[in-house]
């Protein structure tokens, strides 16, 4: 099985964090991750890494889960402290509260879509941006989008694999750059076709990125408690 | 009745199918087999109006499908040869429901529709999962669960079997069988397999882009299978 397979994909459980408004999980998404960059004071970091602790737990998801989601990530990581390492070792503490805030950042996107269903997070982002239609945007489209990514990262990761061991097989050498080179552009190749074959499946599914939801969404009692605790975090971090 | 008269496909500069004449019937199980390249699936990409013919028409019960893609459209499902990429939602039942909401069905109407459809095909236990988690062989019956969801009149098989061990092979094709004979729907199966005629009542036969050979299957015979560069 490919290492990214798990990568964004929702998780079934019954949980508090997975029952709630799916326009406010978005909303709370997009909070959160301006607020991990707003803070400064390691002291509050510290706090907002314990209340997104709390909110691993309460989504009643196995920690490797999330563990295994960073695995993407890793090279990342080991960039920006590179980057640290190489051009400003004096300030090596800032590098490591750089990784902090991007595995802040990428645990809270995880919750999103690990709580939440792909029909879910398209109704959300349809309702949350239908003010934007006068400006001629599709909502529907961007969800769509969305959709696509997380259903097709993993099959691209096992793609990938399967290219890469299809080459390694006829003894290819991946540090050499004309292998890495050729993996690319079968990658690439096989990305197009996927993406015609998606464009035909769309169509004949009749695909219509006029139609508007007609799932009817009310807020429920927890919803405006998780609204009280949100607000009242962003104040006491901020 | 899906009717195909006089149909030329040109792509880039050749013609893929040469004037094609076909009758499909109501209720039918038909194969419609060729070599690779013989432009079976060309043809029946023009079922389902994702290509438009450069010269002819293509008439599904009534409706040209140069004029009224979209309901021609309708009546015709298509599972494609690469059913992985048919499948666009990562939850079994979300993806189910794509095309109902493409239909404008409400969430009750599109949610019952889903459960009859997984009922259906025997796979409500994979309801809530990861298609990314599932086998090859539940994975097609997600693109079908997919398809037969929106209720189409024909539905186009585009060589099902072809990424399919034996066991999965023949459970695939016993699906069709009873969907064409329990739910009434017409069965176009594109194959290049001969053992899967067994399965077609009528069979047509395509050798580069021509239709050599339309009739019950009982009357194709091995001169006509090697003709089409089938091993008969």
């Amino acid at each position: 099985m490919a290492k990214g397979l798990s990568f964004g994909q929702y998780v079934h459980k019954d949980s508090l964090i997975h029952s709630l408004d799916c326009r406010l999980k978005i909303i709370y998404t997009v909070i959160l991750s301006i607020l991990v960059f707003a803070i400064k004071d390691i002291s509050k970091i510290l706090l907002f890494t314990i209340c997104i602790f709390i909110i691993i737990i309460l989504t009643k998801i196995d920690f490797k889960s999330y563990i295994k989601n960073l695995r993407a990530f890793y090279s990342l990581f080991v960039f920006i402290l590179l980057m640290y390492l190489i051009f400003s070792r004096n300030n090596l503490n800032q590098g490591l509260i750089a990784i902090w805030r991007f595995w802040i950042l990428i645990t809270i996107s995880t919750i999103l879509t690990f709580s939440t269903t792909i029909s879910s997070l398209i109704i959300g982002i349809d309702k949350l941006s239908r003010p934007l239609k006068v400006f001629g945007f599709k909502p529907r489209n961007i969800a769509l989008l969305i959709s696509m990514a997380i259903r097709f990262v993993p099959v691209m990761f096992i793609k990938m694999e399967r290219t890469k061991e299809a080459m390694l097989s006829r003894l290819a050498n991946f540090r050499r750059l004309k292998s890495i080179k050729s993996l690319i552009f079968v990658l690439l190749e096989k990305m197009l076709k996927s993406a015609s074959n998606l464009s035909d499946a769309l169509q004949s599914r009749l695909y219509n990125e006029n139609v508007e939801s007609q799932k009817v969404l009310k807020l429920k009692l927890y919803d405006y408690l998780s609204l009280a605790i949100v607000i009242f975090l962003v104040i006491v971090i901020y | 009745m899906i009717q195909v008269k006089n149909l030329w496909f040109k792509y880039e500069n050749d013609f893929i199918l040469k004037n094609v004449n076909l009758e499909i019937k109501e209720n039918n199980f038909i194969a419609i087999i060729g070599a690779n390249g013989s432009g079976k699936t060309t043809l029946a990409k023009h079922f389902n109006s994702l290509l438009t013919p450069t010269k002819g028409n293509i008439i599904i019960d009534g409706l040209n499908t140069k004029k009224n893609e979209v309901n021609a459209r309708k009546k015709v499902g298509f599972v494609f040869q690469n059913f992985e990429d048919q499948i666009i939602h990562s939850i079994v039942e979300e993806d189910i429901a794509f095309g109902l909401e493409n239909l404008g069905l409400s969430d009750n109407q599109a949610s019952k529709i889903v459960r009859e459809t997984l009922d259906k095909l025997r796979i409500n236990h994979i309801a809530k999962s990861n298609v990314n988690m599932l086998s090859m062989g539940q994975k097609q019956l997600v693109a079908l669960a997919g398809v037969l969801a929106m209720k189409p009149k024909y539905i186009v098989f585009d060589e099902p079997t072809t990424n399919l061990d034996v066991r999965n092979k023949s459970n695939i094709l016993n699906v069709i069988k009873d969907l064409n004979k329990n739910e009434e729907i017409t069965a176009i199966l594109i194959t290049n397999v001969l053992d899967d005629l067994m399965y077609a009542e009528n069979a047509v036969v395509m050798k580069n882009g021509q239709i050599i050979f339309d009739d019950v299957k009982s009357k194709l015979n091995k001169k006509i299978l090697k003709k089409a560069g089938l091993n008969g």
